[in-house]
């Protein structure tokens, strides 16, 4: 019965192939054209150990490369390693590096690269503490990198992954440059052709490109790339009514982030379409674990937890959502029901009982919000009106985004709850959750230190799902976060080429002119 | 008499000292006022506290604002106006890069913008209260009241989209041939010219009847001379004063209204390098922006009090 129904689901994997390659298929994959891709604003850096930016990732993970990436369902895949075996204690991880990978400037990679890489992360990526628990590196043999730590740490090869300072190899020589002042030469299948800062981006085929043979095709950020594209233009057009201009007028073959009132305009062109990659992130109300009166009170977290109402927030912001009570999205294993019950309550009632229970006395709450994201600031608004009727003594504190992102990361500006969007940590798993963890600045809670010491420590992977789901369970019921829903992103393209598939970061290898 | 503007000239540009010193210290001050932190920004939003703290002090943004400030000012001295944070440029490499792109539009918005206003002016001076008279003030009115963001969205629907005859958005640079740049420079230069074609209309209508009030027209008339003539030849020279001082303050206000229409065109340009450079807070980049811009400034002024001296001589003389 059992091989009945798994041969059943191969039948359909290959009819859905067939059926993707005939849409494909109709024109024959050939070198060649030119693409261009208009972002919401220009590429800062191409240092991929230092960059977070989408806009920056997107243009760097064609550039570069890291021992293992993230394959199309977001786990760990192997990339320039052929290989990775990992000790049954999780401190030992050996590489097997891929023989024959070229940098742009024709170098053969070798572990010396790979060594060096990883020392100047060290010294300049901004996410360098992931390294912290390095004992040692070591080269038995030109193509065999071997790194030790002091604790185990089940979870390192997904750390590795993140497409967010990325663990990309460079070439040895430029181990000593700067952060984000790198000369971007890596192993990818396109290089630079011209960059002009705050303009423009020119990537060029990489005619030297060694692909992943052993690979059956592309997956995610990794698996066998095959580069048809002559080059790929990233131009920056900030507005998103003239990027819309752009697709619409040929100016531009592929556009980011269209709002989803101005995707109404692209009806009725059937030379155009509209790609929504859901999800892309997570809307969700955070809580400042160390301001008063939230901090202090958590009646009165979960009393505004309960006022949530994802309908009408995503409503009110025109934005294309879907319901999901999860801190993970649903394809990922560590996805679960475990904050159902605290799930988009919307309920003035139940949220005044809680603050008749936790002794609210019209203490000042602070929501902070921004103007730049439509969806962070009318879900704020739209909080705010529903705290107003439950009686809490609300003040909306409306900043720019840079001013919002800086008193989130470094918990200024007096704020008691604000909003983001989660995009990676929901992505890629727990390891990668940490980071945004902080945001409630409580990175230090017990809860949040012992768990991931136990969840790096542990190689079962349902036991690590456990202890995920306990930490998740905490941030939600103690009201330190508040899910509001899962967003898309959308995006637009002409008919011109083929092969664009949605991803959370857009790439451009096994796509080709028609 | 030419020793006489050069000295003036001179003067005017050692009085421009104090006035840049001025400016790069509020400049410097209302930056740092603002809330946000460039370093959070480079770290990127995934970044611990300890993350941030560490390229603050690689920055030197850890320092108190006083020693930051007399560290700039240093620099300034010795003709260094400092690297961008975020473009890891030198803020003069960043503006030479863009800044022929802002000139190009504020070249031929303000040749769009001269004839029109003062041609669309001085007819409405003629023609006073007629229907033509009317009909150009109001749409001085609407030009001047019009948000120009709003007024370049539609132009782009209209003009890109529906009619396919002008790019959407881009910028052609002169080496790539006359008709493109100035494809791509026309729909940008003729919206940001919009609302300065309404203000010099009506600086140049009321110059125009003031001047067309004066005995030497009305003796013109008398004479018999053609009314046209009379405009061209008598009137026409007197109105430019007030007109040139208007198509100063125009030269400027095109300069600060490329902040606007090069982020709706997405012309790589001055205006939208300094509205990156405020939104991600890159200190050295605004500081160093404003001061050239500044700069800019003064010296148009300074060519507006030559111009002047050529169209008045009581100014020469005087």
């Amino acid at each position: 019965m059992a091989e009945q129904g798994q041969t059943t689901l191969l039948l359909g994997a290959a009819t859905l192939a067939a059926m993707l390659l005939a849409g494909d298929g109709a024109v024959a994959q050939k070198r060649g054209g030119s693409l261009v891709y208009a972002n919401v604003s220009a590429v800062g850096t191409l240092d991929p150990q230092a960059a977070a930016a989408v806009v920056d990732l997107e243009a760097i993970h064609h550039i570069f490369e890291g021992l293992v990436e993230m394959g199309e369902d977001y786990g760990a895949k192997p990339m320039l390693a052929s290989k990775v075996d990992i000790s049954p204690d999780g401190r030992v991880f050996t590489f097997t590096l891929r023989k024959g990978v070229k940098f742009h400037n024709g170098k053969e990679m070798t572990v010396a690269d790979v060594i060096a890489s990883f020392e100047r992360y060290k010294k300049v990526s901004p996410n360098a503490p992931a390294l912290a628990d390095v004992a040692a590196m070591e080269a038995p043999d030109p193509h065999t990198f071997v790194i030790k730590l002091n604790k185990p740490n089940s979870l390192f090869v997904e750390v590795m992954k993140t497409p967010t300072y990325s663990f990309a190899i460079i070439p040895a020589e430029l181990k000593d440059q700067p952060g984000r002042e790198l000369e971007p030469v890596g192993t990818g299948p396109f290089q630079v052709q011209e960059w002009r800062k705050d303009s423009h981006l020119i990537l060029k085929r990489f005619d030297g490109y060694v692909a992943d043979e052993t690979a059956k095709g592309a997956d995610g950020y990794a698996g066998k790339k095959t580069v048809y594209l002559d080059t790929i233009r990233y131009n920056s057009v900030p507005e998103a009514n003239t990027r819309l201009a752009a697709l619409q007028t040929g100016g531009a073959d592929f556009i980011a982030t269209i709002p989803g009132d101005l995707a109404k305009r692209l009806q009725g062109r059937s030379d155009i379409k509209v790609m929504s990659v859901i999800p892309f992130c997570q809307a969700t109300f955070i809580t400042h674990a160390k301001n008063p009166p939230m901090s202090t009170n958590r009646s009165l977290r979960q009393a505004i937890a309960t006022l949530v109402d994802a309908d009408e927030m995503m409503t009110a912001a025109g934005q294309v959502w879907e319901r999901n009570p999860s801190l993970m999205f649903k394809p990922s294993y560590y996805f679960s029901e475990i904050g159902a019950s605290w799930y988009d309550r919307h309920s003035v009632d139940k949220a005044k009982a809680l603050l008749k229970q936790g002794g609210y006395a019209g203490e000042k709450v602070v929501l902070e919000t921004n103007a730049n994201y439509a969806y962070m600031r009318d879900s704020s608004q739209v909080l705010v009106e529903q705290m107003k009727a439950a009686g809490i003594n609300i003040e909306l504190k409306m900043v720019d985004w840079t001013t919002n992102q800086a008193d989130l990361s470094k918990g200024t500006g007096g704020w008691n709850m604000t909003i983001t969007g989660l995009c990676s940590g929901p992505l890629l798993g727990p390891q990668q959750w940490r980071l945004s963890l902080a945001f409630a600045q409580n990175a230090d809670d017990p809860v949040v230190t012992e768990g991931y010491a136990k969840m790096f420590a542990t190689t079962d992977p349902a036991e690590r799902k456990k202890i995920w789901q306990g930490i998740e369970k905490y941030f939600i019921e103690e009201g330190y976060m508040m899910k509001v829903a899962d967003i898309a992103d959308l995006r637009g393209m002409n008919d011109k080429f083929v092969g664009i598939k949605p991803y959370y970061m857009q790439r451009f290898w096994d796509v080709w002119a028609k | 008499m030419k020793l006489r503007v050069l000295r003036r000239l001179v003067l005017r540009l050692g009085q421009a000292v104090p006035i840049l010193l001025v400016v790069a210290v509020v400049t410097f001050f209302l930056m740092h006022l603002l809330p946000g932190d460039p370093a959070a920004i480079i770290a990127g939003p995934e970044a611990g506290a300890e993350a941030i703290e560490k390229i603050r002090h690689q920055l030197g943004l850890d320092r108190s604002l006083p020693e930051q400030l007399a560290l700039w000012l240093f620099h300034l001295a010795q003709g260094d106006f400092g690297r961008s944070i975020v473009l890891n440029q030198s803020v003069l490499e960043a503006l030479s890069e863009r800044l022929p792109v802002t000139v190009s539009l504020t070249v031929v918005s303000f040749a769009i913008t001269i004839p029109l206003g003062i041609v669309a002016g001085v007819l409405a001076a003629r023609f006073r209260n007629t229907w033509l008279d009317s009909a150009v003030m109001f749409l001085a009115l609407v030009g001047v009241s019009i948000p120009g963001f709003w007024v370049a969205i539609l132009s782009v629907i209209l003009f890109s989209v529906t009619l396919g005859w002008l790019p959407a958005s881009g910028y052609a640079p002169l080496a790539d041939g006359v008709r493109p740049w100035l494809l791509s420079l026309l729909q940008p230069a003729a919206m940001l010219a919009l609302f300065q074609i309404g203000f010099l209309a009506r600086m140049a209508r009321s110059a125009t009847l003031d001047v067309l009030d004066q005995d030497y027209i009305r003796t013109a008339r008398a004479k018999g001379v053609s009314e046209w003539r009379t405009i061209a030849k008598h009137a026409f020279r007197n109105t430019l004063i007030p007109v040139v001082t208007a198509t100063g303050i125009i030269l400027s206000l095109l300069m600060g209204g490329s902040v606007v229409i090069e982020q709706v065109f997405a012309l790589p340009g001055v205006g939208r390098l300094i509205v990156q450079a405020i939104l991600t807070r890159d200190y050295p980049l605004v500081q160093g922006t404003l001061l050239v811009l500044a700069f800019m400034f003064v010296g148009i002024n300074l060519l507006v009090d030559v111009i002047y001296t050529w169209v008045d001589p009581r100014v020469r003389y005087g």
